[in-house]
């Protein structure tokens, strides 16, 4: 008998990463058995997001992302704008890699965005159909590192070997992946400048954080994470009903046409007092509402609630529950500024976990049509208007789950359609 | 680094009043005599004082930071109007506490989301918002227990969050975004237990605080000295509190409206520390709401309204106690509170 299981092995071999992550990975659980793609990557979706169809989905409608994500953060070789070649060897590695795994869980699911950063490397501006600032503070207590790489690349499956194996083709560490064998690689044009930030991974889906959980720097050593929760925090998020759909996210018009923009935040997440100091109602109250603590709404990780939190029936009088509880929900916050003046939702956000650097974190990728929609989302979520109603509810105290979460990373990007993906132009 | 011994030396505490008791002097912290049965609703002198430690100081911008240190030990946190208890943790090593103030007034800041974030040799060991507190010698300061690992040396880095609450005069547009400063910080158990720790049996309950602590560098939580408050029309007493009540002829820059500028003056009694983050209504003349939380550089931390006219008496009535953790001897005080009329 040895002291380390199958499931210890496969659940550090992603965030372990390259020869030895795979290896150890393929030792256990052997070689997916995935198919292939397309021989024509132009058949795929030209919305790099469309994943909605592709992903598992509960028995109420909400998606399940792939249980395994990997984002590369890349910097361009060499400085000035990318050259024709340089575009034409992009476009073949990422040609490959669609060919290489099904457009769906089993298989890859993916995208290439780019930076504000990597847009400043041509004289023209970027198209203004497209809205994506330079990343920023946005909220007044946090001052986090900003990334500026040229190239974030997110890869997402819910099998372990396949996004290792897209990962090693990609960067030119194996010459193919699935019996395709890559024309070419990001080798030379696009690298990860410092594995040791530019490299994050995560995974998500019940159970995942609490077989996760022993040992990880920001969860209390009993244990309280639940079972069948699908992120730290104990809580299932992402309801059908409080998502935008791909539809809206999408950039209307322009050379970006059918692309979005995409923030992604890492949050350091700190669960001490989260479960140590706080009953389960007093949790309810911090993430969705006072409203579905007193009303009993929530169930265990919250899956009864179906595919809708319910947060849209407790934003008529927020401030006379701030007043009532002393507390307010970190749902309820963020909603206020979640609609547009039609109602429909206007963030299409798909976070995921991590136990990077042994710290639990969560990866929050957001992606919506015009970047602003995000920083006012996040405004209201800040809840500081709330502060002044009443003293009890502080800056980061009582105020949703802003005590128990540290912005470290914060970054924007435009998704470019799939036609362009490959270092596309500004204009 | 500079440490300071803040009581070892000629302190407050020694004439605090312990002479003549028979409190005994140890370096063991896991005497704490157990929270008295009888304690007044009041301020009253705790059952055992503790000195601190400086560890290190900071600086970002115009942000000054002081990083302390002392026993772990038990506080009371304050939610709505609920006071619960928070006993001393096994895995404690110490109580952290930080003091930020800015660099040209001395003005501490309060209200304001502090964490901090301890490392040691690039792990991270610890990170936790910090709750604001109130104690006896220190007044209004951020503190929490903390486990450490073992002896050695810690970088801690104090995050402090732009303030929200309404700065008016000097310090309007003032203080709005967030700094962060990393302080080193040499722990050893061996040198935390020298640190004084007292048991006071002959004190314990009587209606007094311990002194504060002056200490160099450092500004203390303070108010304002009555006698140089603007327009002091009276004082009243409710929950123990000490609130001075005011009137200036205009409200300062950053207070919106016209007429003259109603204040409160929230302070505790003996030491006469600032007592932040409490909600309170005021009635006077034809005014009738809330006074405001401000931060001005003439009044220092107050409540404050912009009226129309002044009445012949003007009425305050606390609506939620302050919303900061207390030390012992503060827990009990400043919860409950009546209405108070001034006369004018």
């Amino acid at each position: 008998m040895t002291g380390t299981t199958r499931r210890d092995v496969l659940k550090a071999a992603v965030a372990a990463g390259g020869a030895a992550g795979l290896s150890a990975c393929l030792d256990i659980a052997g070689e997916s058995d995935v198919p292939q793609g397309p021989d024509d990557p132009s058949t795929l979706p030209e919305r790099q997001y469309a994943w909605g169809e592709y992903v598992r989905h509960d028995d109420h409608g909400n998606e399940q992302l792939p249980r395994h994500q990997v984002l590369l953060y890349l910097t361009l070789a060499r400085d000035g704008t990318p050259t024709e070649s340089d575009r034409e060897q992009v476009a073949a590695a990422f040609d490959s890699l669609s060919r290489a795994y099904a457009w769906d869980h089993e298989g890859l699911l993916w995208s290439a965005a780019y930076s504000p950063a990597y847009f400043d490397r041509y004289d023209e501006p970027l198209h203004d159909a497209v809205e994506c600032p330079p990343p920023h503070a946005l909220s007044p207590f946090e001052q986090p590192a900003f990334d500026e790489q040229h190239l974030l690349v997110h890869l997402a499956s819910d099998n372990p070997d396949v996004v290792l194996r897209a990962e090693q083709a990609l960067l030119g560490e194996e010459d193919g992946a699935n019996g395709v064998s890559f024309a070419a690689s990001l080798d030379g044009v696009a690298a990860l400048a410092d594995e040791s930030v530019d490299r994050r991974t995560g995974f998500v889906g019940a159970g995942m954080p609490a077989e996760r959980q022993a040992g990880l720097e920001g969860v209390p050593d009993d244990g309280p994470v639940p079972e069948a929760s699908p992120l730290f925090m104990g809580f299932a998020a992402g309801f059908a009903q409080n998502q935008a759909t791909e539809d809206y996210v999408a950039i209307e018009s322009g050379p970006f046409a059918e692309g979005t923009t995409k923030h992604v935040a890492n949050l350091r997440q700190r669960l001490a007092d989260w479960y140590g100091e706080q009953s389960f109602e007093e949790r309810v109250m911090e993430m969705f509402s006072p409203k579905h603590a007193e009303e009993g709404w929530v169930d265990g990780v919250g899956t009864n609630l179906g595919d809708d939190s319910r947060v849209d029936e407790t934003l008529a009088d927020v401030e006379a529950q701030a007043r009532e509880h002393g507390r307010i929900g970190h749902a309820q916050k963020a909603a206020r500024a979640n609609r547009d003046e039609d109602g429909n939702v206007r963030l299409l956000r798909r976070h995921f976990e991590s136990t990077d650097d042994g710290v639990a974190s969560l990866h929050f990728p957001s992606l919506q049509q015009r970047m602003s929609e995000f920083d006012a989302v996040r405004t209201a979520m800040n809840g500081t208007d709330l502060t002044g109603v009443t003293p009890a509810v502080r800056q980061r105290v009582n105020n949703g789950i802003l005590e128990y979460v540290f912005v470290v990373r914060r970054g924007n990007w435009v998704v470019p359609p799939r036609s362009k993906q490959a270092l596309p132009r500004p204009q | 680094m500079r440490r300071r011994d803040f009581l070892a030396g000629a302190g407050g505490l020694a004439a605090a009043g312990l002479a003549g008791c028979s409190g005994l002097v140890t370096t063991e912290p896991a005497g704490a005599p157990p929270v008295l049965s009888d304690r007044p609703d009041a301020v009253y002198f705790p059952t055992h004082v503790e000195g601190m430690k400086m560890a290190e100081t900071g600086r970002a911008g115009s942000y000054r930071f002081a990083l302390t240190y002392s026993y772990p030990h038990r506080f009371w946190n304050v939610n709505g109007r609920e006071v619960t208890l928070t006993e001393i943790a096994s895995e404690d090593d110490v109580h952290l506490m930080t003091t930020v103030w800015d660099a040209d007034t001395g003005q501490i800041l309060p209200e304001t989301g502090l964490s901090l974030e301890i490392e040691r040799d690039g792990e991270l060991v610890s990170q936790e918002v910090i709750y604001p507190m109130l104690s006896q010698p220190m007044g209004f300061h951020y503190g929490a227990n903390f486990g450490l690992d073992g002896d050695g040396t810690y970088e801690v880095t104090t995050a402090v969050g732009g303030v929200s609450t309404r700065r008016s005069g000097g310090f309007a547009g003032r203080f709005a975004d967030p700094a962060s400063a990393t302080m080193q910080f040499d722990f050893s158990a061996a040198e935390r237990d020298g640190i004084r720790y007292e048991n006071t049996p002959d004190r314990a309950g009587e209606r007094a605080a311990v002194e504060p602590m002056s200490m160099e560098g450092m500004p203390n939580g303070r108010a304002r000295p009555t006698e140089e408050l603007p327009g002091v029309v009276g004082e009243a007493t409710s929950g123990d509190a000490r609130v001075v009540v005011g009137v200036r002829d205009t409200p300062p820059e950053g207070v919106d409206g016209d007429g003259r500028y109603l204040y409160a003056s929230v302070r505790t009694p003996y030491n006469a520390m600032v007592i932040p983050a409490m909600a309170m209504t005021a009635s006077t003349g034809d005014f009738e709401g809330e006074l405001v939380r401000t931060l001005d550089p003439e009044l220092g931390y107050h409540y404050g309204a912009a009226v129309d006219a002044v009445g012949d008496a003007i009425e305050i009535e606390p609506t939620l106690p302050p919303q900061t953790a207390r030390h012992e001897g503060y827990e009990t005080a400043f919860v409950s509170f009546d209405p108070m009329e001034v006369t004018v």
